[in-house]
Formats: structure tokens, C-alpha cells, sequence
């Protein structure tokens, strides 16, 4: 088992960063809805991935905090899901482009 | 360095590729299993540093239950594929990057030695976070009620778009 030290908190942290820029960009340039959801759940990799230096100085907390994920993520999924099947529902598709409600016009 | 920090580097770099290959991919399908790719890789890491319990919530649950879902749903509404990828967008995601990665330097350059330290291994057991009076079951409770609440609200969503 590899020790917490500041080399593996680096290689952790780092690979966390760039899974949370791949998820964001992966968000950002999604065309349907199935799309969004991939990134999302690929950002709470990320979040998971964060989480291990932390098991080191405070386990307890640590593993709360992973159970909190979990279940934000299965929230999510489901509120996504319904979203997902009202949609197909109205508009016969699931493209972002064709989501009306909230966001900002630039 | 030592063959756990070899394997812990190989391990994150499968992961990168993987979550790269998230994005690089046309089709949503194979878009989704490189995602359960990437988080399978997550619980690796973790069984890496013996947190077992970790391991097999993220295995079952978060892979096995929500990864499995969303592949499904790729599959169910698989459409013509079409790359979405979008150069424009890259750059707030680098300038983001390089901000993180220069705030993450300079910290370890000044802040050497004033923080935590720590160089050991990870101790945790399942027997101490579940034992008799601790707060955390009242975690589970509140979260528990929480996603109850939260299914009992996309019901209702759903049976008010059907009528």
C-alpha cells in the first residue's frame, strides 16, 4: 500500500484536476442530454479521486463525505433521467439546444 | 520510488487516457463505458490504498448501478454518431488549468512545511465509522429522507407532464 506523501497527493490531486477539465469540457461541449450526464458523472470521479489525501488526516469524515457523493450522484441521475424522457417526450429529441428554460442569453 | 507509487502512476494514467477517451469518443455509447472505465480505474485507486469499503461502494453502487444506467440510456437513445467536441471551449478550460496548476505550485513552493504532514499509511475501518451512537447514522437518515423525497418529486413531475 503507497504511502500519503507529498508525491502521491500530487499524482492524486493532479489526475483529480484533469478528470474535473475533461468532465467540464466534456459538459460544455455536449450536444444531447445522455452526453451531460457522461460528463457529470465523470466529474464526480473526480470528486472521488479528491477525496483519498483526505483519509489520511481525517478518515471518519472522509468516508461521509464519499457517502454524500454517492448519493448527490444518484440524485442527480435520477432527476436527469426524468428530465431526460419529458423531453424526448415534448420535443421528440434530447438536444440541449433544445432546452428552453434557465440559462442566460449573451 | 517504490512499485506501489510505479502501479499508483500507472493506475492515474489509464485513468486520463480513459477519461480522454470520454470526450475523443463520437458515439455515446462508447462514451459511457469509457466513463465506467474511468470510475472502475477510481476504485482501483482506492483498493490501492487498502479502503476497501470505499472500493465496493464505488464498484456496486456507483458503477454497478448508476455507470450501468447511463450506459443503458446511451444505448436506448443511441443516435447517428457525431463528434462534440468544441476547440472554442478549450480555452477557459486551460486558462482554468494553468490558474489551478500555478496556485497548486505556488503553494507547495511557500506553504512547505507549515501545512499537515503527513507520510503514512491510510488507516480506516468500517467498525469505527458504524459504531453504536455515532452521528453518522443520522448522515444516513437525513440522506436517506432526502432521495425518498427527491424520487416522490419526480413522480410527481412525471404523472403532471402525462396529464
Amino acid at each position: 500500500m503507497p504511502a500519503i506523501n507529498l508525491m502521491s497527493i500530487s499524482l492524486l490531486y493532479a489526475t483529480s484536476f484533469a478528470i474535473l477539465l475533461l468532465g467540464f469540457l466534456t459538459a460544455l461541449s455536449s450536444k444531447d442530454l445522455i452526453r451531460l450526464l457522461i460528463a457529470l458523472e465523470l466529474m464526480f470521479g473526480a470528486v472521488f479521486m479528491s477525496l483519498i489525501p483526505l483519509f489520511a488526516v481525517a478518515a471518519n469524515p472522509a468516508f461521509a463525505a464519499s457517502i454524500i457523493v454517492i448519493f448527490t450522484s444518484a440524485g442527480e441521475l435520477l432527476v436527469l433521467i426524468a428530465a431526460i424522457v419529458i423531453q424526448d417526450r415534448r420535443v421528440k429529441n434530447i438536444l440541449v439546444r433544445d432546452i428552453t428554460a434557465g440559462g442566460d442569453k449573451l | 520510488m517504490n512499485i506501489e507509487m510505479i502501479l499508483l502512476g500507472a493506475f492515474t494514467g489509464v485513468l486520463v487516457l480513459s477519461a480522454l477517451g470520454v470526450l475523443l469518443s463520437k458515439d455515446n455509447f462508447y462514451s459511457a463505458l469509457f466513463m465506467t472505465l474511468t470510475l472502475v480505474m477510481v476504485a482501483t485507486v482506492y483498493a490501492l490504498f487498502d479502503l476497501q469499503p470505499i472500493f465496493v461502494l464505488i464498484v456496486f453502487v456507483f458503477v454497478g448501478v448508476i455507470g450501468i444506467v447511463t450506459v443503458a440510456l446511451a444505448a436506448t437513445y443511441r443516435a447517428m454518431p457525431e463528434r462534440q467536441f468544441a476547440w472554442i471551449w478549450c480555452i477557459p478550460v486551460l486558462i482554468t488549468a494553468v490558474i489551478l496548476g500555478f496556485s497548486i505550485f505556488t503553494h507547495t513552493l511557500h506553504g512547505m512545511g507549515r501545512g499537515i504532514s503527513i507520510s503514512s499509511p491510510i488507516g480506516f475501518t468500517l467498525q469505527g465509522f458504524l459504531k453504536p451512537g455515532s452521528e453518522y447514522q443520522l448522515l444516513f437518515l437525513f440522506l436517506t429522507s432526502l432521495v425518498i423525497l427527491l424520487f416522490l418529486s419526480v413522480i410527481k413531475i412525471y404523472r403532471g407532464e402525462e396529464s
